[in-house]
């Protein structure tokens, strides 16, 4: 067979991404028709910038999800095809058996692996941690931001003196730390997750009690439920066998992340955290002088309630904005950790740990690389689109 | 340039400006017609957003990007605005219009000193010497009244009070000697005596330059005292102009004659004449009702006619360029007298339900934030010896101008601070030392309050039935959810709001809508002390009424003692019982209404008086000024702490007002004042507001 040319290859491309384009047309068509009912996410699609970078990053997130079943791929991320290896774009599989998809269509890797099915599960992988990551930062900085700026005081020079601190530390230089052996063998990571992890936790029975707090009889068994569902996912995730921290049984244990995993999560949690307490102090010391605060503080509200129901929903407009830029900050640091080797496993398919692979041969074959880098370019880009058009529109009318 | 051109100065034809957002055009203003003659000074009033920035930014042709002319002209010294160039409009706009907008620091920059900020307006439109620049600089500033004018030039904006830096404006504005100047309500952020001064200053001054004025203001008596001709605007629209005397003597217009109706003139009582609230609400601009704007409010309302065709202004015969917008405007019988509203019977105070008793709240603060070694504190003295009882269904007003301790006061009396000496008594419970974490449910549920700006006393992210449902819970009032979801309609109820409002988010509500919800939150848990902070001031004047009759009516029919905190003298006089007045937390004067509204006065009082609006032709007033401003709490002056401004000081022989704290005087029945003055010169003064005789 020849090889595709050009103009071939990304027909095929196109072809192959059908299912993405479908799901996109749909949401574009359903939050256009509806979008004067749709608050702040409506008002998206009146700005062009938004409308870009909503697309390109639901375009990932759709690619994400379509090739976690399976959909898109053209072949298995990780089998490796003799003969196919470091092949230019196109090249068509030799000896190709019924069944399987004749061409690599971003050709292969290093490995003889596909790099587009790569790219396409490397998204997957992308797509979930780092909105996770970023949410745990969040909690984290809102929990110790709300006080430090409601209260102001002792608590808040201790607490900003703390985040400027971690800020000041060079961050690779902190991965680095994380995942020396040495240092995962005293515990220190399992122990820092420990710590961090627990603040999501504080952070929603803060939030129930305070607002059920004059109807006992439904706040009680609601925290002892939501509480104990947490505690139980908590405890799963701290609890590592073969580690420092082995706090539940097998039995009980409902899942086990991979080592670089649970370090990458600590680490992403951990410089960020200090950013978003910044963010939060600085607006809840704005909205604590308004006069619904006042209000509350005098028919008698207590100080988390305050902070949890009537400062922090109206701080969400620049939050939410932060919240996608941090995102896409978070994906670049997992880029960047990939490509020092830290944190996931060497096979895993994300972006940061595929340009590192291709890296070394980069002068003789630049597709292995280029192909994950301009994916994780344009997520990234679409991420800090999307939040300059939040931005833009939460500031309008 | 023209400058011997003597027709008039400004002259806006059938103007209509409309903002286009992305949903629809926003007809802001439409057919909008006035004068300026050189030397005359113009007001235009209208309730907010009736179009009076726009017609002012339509001037200085700075609509901003989605803002456009859209019919008729603005012509300058006869040259119309809308075709000139840009650099034509910028040499206009620097040199002979100037604007002056409410607040004073959007026109400063914050890093540039003034007399730099003040040198650069004619080194830039006339080429000027550094040196005749700073002449006129330092003229300008003595010519608005700084004290100090070299130090002045030499300051900050920050480093000035709100006073000093709307002067500085002013200043600014008159440094290229302008033909225009328009004021977009100039005076709001200020405190009454000081605004007194600035209007004061505006109109001298516009006498000894020339100067014609577009003067903007929501304030019917400020226009009043300061323009010699005046447009009255309703959505968009001018509904009557004419001279001063013209309207509001011989008012041709509905809505003009409802303004009226609505404001606390003096007479005005809450039992025997109560105010006349204009009904319904402000139309939206897109929502405007076909023919007459005011069509669905007004009382002379005529169906099929006021509501056919659009209607044009028409000229009122036998006054000086007196027009009207009003088809009916002869057939109505303006001298007609008010309908009067449901007159009500007094209500008598009952017993004592809250005492204060020697009152001291002081603040410790670092005397210097960034050095300050410990125990290097300042002390500032927010309430001093306040002494005061309060009944059942009382109002009792407190009056005074910021950092008069009226909030402090407010905090302590609610339990977000404790008292530093003294008591406060609740049915003969001391609360004074409690803080509110501390008080009990029913306690906290007593005493509420309601808050100065409608935009801020509701979170925007919660529905308005939600927020109401909350104190219910807080206030352990209702068993369960469906029994306080009915308690919060029957607030909605109360307080005169649709039911359907519940669902609402605060940011669908109009200023006065928020306010009744908060008003509806303060009773939910059927409290019988509500501080109200400047309920109204944030408010438009036909809403006020509204608003405050609700107040009164809940008060009526609860028995709740009202502490109502304002700086308008007018609407004090209107509902309080008895009135109280700080100055520098200090009680300077406290009385029954009628004691503190007639001599003897507490010099404080007497100049507050006079420095109030009062949009009635029949009144004159003793003109009293004071100068400077309101000293600041952290360095109180010594002695009394009216002394720096008062113009009795050198009445009291041997200095006494600069060395000693007047003690409190008791005038006998219960009137008392704290001032060195003897009994002789109190009974000397005469009284500042005199209503001539029909
Ligand atoms: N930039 C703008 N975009 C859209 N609408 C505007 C804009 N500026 C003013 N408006 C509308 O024009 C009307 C008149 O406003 P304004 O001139 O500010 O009134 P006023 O000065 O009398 O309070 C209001 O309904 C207001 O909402
Ligand atoms: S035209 Fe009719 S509705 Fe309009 S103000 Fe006159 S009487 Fe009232
Ligand atoms: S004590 Fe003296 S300074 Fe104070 S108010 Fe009386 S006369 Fe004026
Ligand atoms: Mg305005």
């Amino acid at each position: 067979m020849e090889p595709l040319n050009w103009f071939e290859i990304i027909t095929r491309v196109f072809i192959q991404f059908i299912p993405v384009w479908v799901a996109l047309v749909v949401v574009f068509t359903l939050s256009m028709v509806y979008k004067r009912r749709l608050g702040l996410y409506g008002k998206l699609f009146d700005s062009t910038i938004g409308m870009i970078g909503f697309a390109l990053v639901m375009f990932w997130v759709f690619t994400g999800i379509f090739g976690a079943m399976d959909l898109i791929i053209t072949h298995d991320p990780l089998s490796q095809v003799s003969g196919m290896k470091n092949k230019a774009p196109g090249t068509p599989l030799a000896g190709a058996e019924e069944g399987y998809y004749p061409y690599y269509l971003f050709g292969g890797d290093n490995l003889a692996r596909d790099v587009f099915s790569r790219m396409v599960k490397g998204a997957w992988v992308v797509v979930q941690i780092a909105p996770m990551a970023t949410v745990f930062a969040f909690m984290v900085g809102i929990t110790l931001g709300l006080p430090a700026g409601y209260y102001g005081g002792k608590l808040d020079t201790f607490l900003s003196f703390l985040a400027n601190l971690i800020l000041a530390f060079p961050v690779i230089l902190l991965f680095y730390l994380l995942v020396t052996p040495e240092i995962v063998d005293t515990g220190i990571p399992n122990y820092m997750a420990m710590v961090l992890f627990i603040f999501p936790i504080i952070f929603v029975g803060v939030l129930l009690n305070s607002r059920y707090r004059t109807q006992p009889k439904v706040r009680t068994p609601m925290l002892i439920v939501v509480l104990g569902i947490m505690g139980w996912l908590y405890l799963s995730l701290i609890s590592q066998p073969g580690t420092a921290l082995k706090l539940l049984p097998d039995a009980v244990d409902l899942f086990n992340l991979q080592g670089g995993i649970l370090v990458v999560f600590v680490s992403v949690v951990f410089v960020n955290s200090p950013t978003v307490f910044r963010i939060v102090r600085g607006l809840t010391m704005d909205i604590k002088t308004r006069d619904y605060v006042a209000a509350a503080q005098t028919r008698g509200e207590r100080p988390w309630y305050i902070m949890l129901w009537e400062i922090l929903p109206n701080a969400r407009g620049p939050l939410i904005v932060d919240f996608c830029l941090r995102i896409g900050y978070t994906t670049i640091l997992l880029g960047t950790l990939g490509f020092f080797g830290l944190g996931l496993p060497p096979e895993s398919p994300d972006w940061g740990t595929t340009i590192n692979d291709g890296r070394r041969l980069l002068q003789v074959y630049l597709h292995p690389a280029i192909v994950p880098a301009v994916a994780l370019l344009s997520m990234v880009l679409g991420l800090n689109l999307l939040a300059d058009g939040l931005r833009e529109e939460s500031l309008r009318d | 340039m023209t400058d011997d051109y003597d027709g008039p100065i400004l002259e806006i034809e059938s103007l209509s400006i409309s903002f286009f957002t992305r949903l629809r055009e926003i007809p802001a203003v439409m057919d909008f017609s006035v004068k300026v003659m050189p030397g005359e000074a113009v007001g235009l009033v209208g309730e907010s957003g009736c179009g009076k920035s726009t017609v002012a930014l339509g001037v200085m042709q700075d609509l901003g990007k989605n803002g456009r002319v859209v019919g008729g002209s603005i012509k300058f010294k006869g040259r119309d605005l809308n075709t000139m160039s840009q650099e034509e409009l910028r040499q206009i706009r620097g040199s002979e219009i100037a604007m002056i907008y409410q607040e004073p620091m959007a026109s400063l920059n914050p890093a540039m000193k003034i007399g730099r900020q003040l040198m650069e307006v004619p080194m830039i439109h006339r080429g000027s010497s550094e040196k005749e620049a700073y002449d006129r600089a330092l003229q300008v500033v003595t010519d608005v009244k700084l004290p100090d004018p070299k130090r002045i030039l030499d300051a900050y904006p920050h480093q000035l009070s709100g006073g000093q830096q709307q002067r500085i404006v002013i200043a600014m504005a008159l440094m290229a000697e302008p033909s225009l100047l328009i004021l977009d309500e100039p005076t709001t952020a200020l405190d009454v005596t000081v605004e007194a001064a600035v209007v004061e200053l505006v109109k001298e001054l516009g006498k000894k330059y020339g100067t014609s004025m577009l003067f903007i203001s929501h304030n019917l008596g400020l226009v009043l005292e300061t323009c010699d001709r005046l447009c009255v605007m309703y959505s968009g629209e001018a509904v009557e102009t004419g001279s001063i005397k013209d309207v509001f003597d011989e008012m041709q217009h509905p809505y003009t004659q409802a303004l009226f109706r609505s404001i606390p003139l003096p007479g005005a009582d809450k039992n025997a004449r109560p105010l006349r609230a204009i009904p319904g609400n402000f139309p939206l601009p897109h929502e405007r009702p076909p023919g007459c704007n005011f069509g669905p409010r007004c009382d002379y309302f005529e169906a099929g006619r006021c509501d056919a065709t659009d209607i044009r202004m028409a000229e009122v015969p036998g006054n000086d360029r007196h027009r009207t917008r009003c088809l009916r405007f002869q057939e109505i019988d303006w001298q007609a007298p008010m309908e009067a509203g449901d007159t009500t019977l007094k209500s008598e105070p009952g017993r004592v339900v809250l005492k204060m008793d020697n009152l001291k709240k002081y603040y410790e603060v670092a005397a210097n934030a960034l050095f300050g070694k410990r125990g290097d504190t300042k002390v500032v003295k927010a309430n001093e010896t306040l002494s005061f009882e309060a009944r059942e269904s009382e109002t009792l007003a407190i009056v005074g101008e910021s950092g008069c301790g009226k909030s402090t006061f407010a905090k302590v009396l609610m339990g977000l601070e404790t008292a530093t000496d003294g008591q406060i008594l609740l049915d003969n419970r001391n609360i004074e030392s409690t803080p509110i974490e501390a008080r009990d449910t029913q306690t906290i549920a007593d005493v509420q309050m309601v808050f100065q700006n409608p935009f801020d006393t509701l979170n925007p992210s919660m529905t308005v039935g939600r927020q109401i449902i909350r104190a219910l819970e807080v206030f352990g009032i209702g068993t369960n959810d469906a029994e306080r979801r009915e308690r919060m309609l029957q607030l909605l109820d109360l307080v005169k709001l649709p039911r359907a409002f519940a669902d609402r988010m605060p940011r669908q509500l109009s200023g006065g809508q928020k306010q009744r919800v908060g008003i509806a939150r303060a009773f939910a848990g059927n409290a019988r002390i509500v501080v109200a902070d400047e309920p109204v001031s944030a408010l438009d004047v036909s809403v006020q009424a509204a608003v405050t009759d609700l107040l009164m009516e809940i008060q009526r029919e609860q028995k709740t003692t009202l502490l109502f905190i304002s700086h308008d003298l007018s609407i004090v006089r209107y509902l309080s019982d008895r009135v109280m007045v700080m100055y520098l937390g200090h009680v300077v004067e406290l009385g029954t209404t009628d004691q503190v509204f007639a001599p003897p006065y507490h010099p404080y009082t007497e100049a507050l008086l006079s420095a109030v609006p009062i949009a009635d032709t029949r009144v004159t007033k003793k003109h009293i000024v004071l100068e400077g401003d309101i000293p600041s709490a952290m360095n109180p002056p010594s002695g009394c702490p009216f002394q720096t401004r008062c113009r009795w000081k050198s009445q009291v022989p041997g200095g006494l007002c600069e060395k000693d704290v007047p003690p409190v005087r008791q005038l006998g029945d219960g009137h008392q004042v704290k001032c060195h003055l003897s009994d002789e010169q109190l009974a000397s003064m005469e009284p500042v507001i005199q209503i001539a005789a029909e």
